[in-house]
């Protein structure tokens, strides 16, 4: 586990040091209090607004930075050959693997919950009561972002940064869209459609379940029950990617 | 130096005239034509389906956007020719994205009896929010004002009223109006306590509709 923390940490550093992090961190804070202007024109719905652009602009962000920084993660230590030396260490690739996704995922989830502090803090200045209920949703969407960060790690285990990010971006649209793709399925499709799409919808991540933002702006709570479930399904959704990527990444061969 | 500087200056304070002069002239020869294209641009709106589909997740947040557009479509035409045909369709667009954003509703429905002279329409749109959001009084309450107002149908109100009365957390002043539309108080009366009702809670659009309509019932 040691040698997991010391991947993880260095990720982490590793992200901070890249500009973007950077960029979209000072554009997710803009974001933030940006919405605060949009507030007037809202007609006495201010404070649902700058709830709901915040949440929906700092998830954006944080997606959007797991997916690109993901996708050069481990392309990058190919190409600065850093990898020769790194698994020339006493460390498996499967652990190295864990300890790169895990600080990608601090990464954006600190940058997540950091967005949504300050919006809270924006909130509670602005109209003086502090919405609590937006850490719930926060919570899920940090494992969200876990899965999406898993997505990422899986795929650039094996294909180009490119690529990566085409499929990081491909799993979020699609992740949105398991609920309409059954049902569009159901509307009259062959049997053999049907089959197919009832094996993507319960293979694909089914990202909605993560969704509670229209909640948070009501200032209703997560329940825990849903809490629990998301915490279980997005602990097996990440295993099993993570399981299949390690797996991808040992028979790799790198040149 | 101070001579460059001057030239700097001059050059700099011509740039910005010409670009100004440039922009004034755009706005009066494009004006019509941008006003056209804006209107066109919210015909070619998409519906509320699809925008749902687009949003990945995010359709509170593409709510919001349509709600910002639709009052914003009712401020430009407030002050220009005061036509509001697409209000309708704007906050269909707001309430499909997001059916348990109550305000749409009142506004819509307000702005649709008020300002289109089509209470029906507006009753729809309430009774579609009603439907969303069952236990919601302010839709009740909204739904009697109009049937009061705007249909002069007593009965109707009295029913919405009462059953506004009947929800969870309502304010106070719902129950005084269930009683009174109950026992069939005078149009004219009743009508006034509706619009100073208005003018007491309502939000900025709604209260200056409220001060006219106060104004020509003599009762400010």
């Amino acid at each position: 586990m040691r040698r997991v923390l010391a991947v993880s940490r260095n990720t982490v550093r590793e992200a901070v040091r890249e500009r973007l992090v950077l960029v979209l961190g000072l554009f997710g804070f803009a974001l933030v209090i940006g919405s605060q202007a949009l507030s007037p024109l809202a007609l006495g719905e201010g404070r649902k607004v700058v709830i709901d652009f915040g949440l929906a602009g700092s998830m954006m962000l944080a997606t959007l930075l797991s997916v690109f920084l993901g996708s050069s993660l481990l392309h990058k230590e190919l190409e600065r050959r850093t990898i020769y030396s790194i698994l020339a260490k006493p460390i498996r690739r499967e652990e190295f693997l864990l300890g790169k996704f895990l600080g990608l995922w601090l990464t954006t989830a600190s940058l997540l919950v950091g967005m949504a502090g300050i919006l809270a803090s924006v909130v509670t200045v602005a109209y003086g009561d502090t919405p609590w209920s937006i850490f719930g949703a926060v919570g899920l969407s940090v494992i969200e972002l876990g899965i999406v960060t898993a997505v990422v790690v899986l795929f650039s285990a094996f294909t180009t940064p490119a690529l990566t990010a085409f499929f990081g971006i491909s799993a979020v649209v699609v992740g949105h869209f398991a609920e309409d793709l059954r049902y569009f399925a159901s509307k009259g499709a062959p049997l053999f459609v049907r089959a197919l799409t009832e094996a993507v919808y319960w293979t694909l991540p089914h990202l909605s379940v993560f969704n509670a933002r229209g909640l948070a702006v009501r200032g209703i709570e997560v329940e825990p029950e849903r809490m629990l479930f998301a915490l279980a399904y997005g602990a097996l959704y990440i295993g099993g990617l993570l399981v299949f990527a390690g797996t991808v990444y040992r028979r790799r061969e790198f040149r | 130096m101070t001579a460059r500087l001057d030239r700097g200056l001059f050059w700099g304070l011509s740039l910005t005239a010409l670009l100004l002069a440039g922009a004034s002239r755009v706005e009066i020869i494009g004006r019509p034509r941008l006003d056209r294209i804006r209107e066109e641009e919210l015909l070619y709106y998409p519906s509320g389906f699809a925008v749902r589909q687009a949003a990945i997740g995010y359709e509170i947040a593409a709510a919001d956007i349509a709600w910002l557009r639709g009052i914003q479509y009712y401020g430009e035409h407030r002050i220009t020719d005061q036509k509001y045909a697409l209000i309708g369709h704007v906050m269909d667009v707001v309430t499909t994205l997001d059916p348990a954003f109550v305000q749409p509703y009142v506004f819509g429905a307000f702005v649709m009896a008020q300002e289109l002279k089509q209470p029906e329409r507006g009753i729809e749109l309430l009774e579609r929010g009603i439907r969303a959001n069952p236990e919601n009084w302010k839709l009740w309450f909204e739904a009697g004002f109009l049937h009061y107002v705007c249909l002069h149908d007593i009965a109707g109100a009295a029913r919405c009223f009462t059953l506004a009365s009947r929800m969870p957390g309502h304010d106070p002043y719902v129950e005084r109006f269930a009683a009174f539309a109950n026992q069939r108080a005078g149009n004219t009366g009743m009508a006034i306590l509706l619009w100073k009702q208005v003018l007491a809670t309502g939000n900025e659009y709604m209260q200056d509709v409220a001060r006219r309509e106060l104004k020509r019932l003599g009762a400010l």
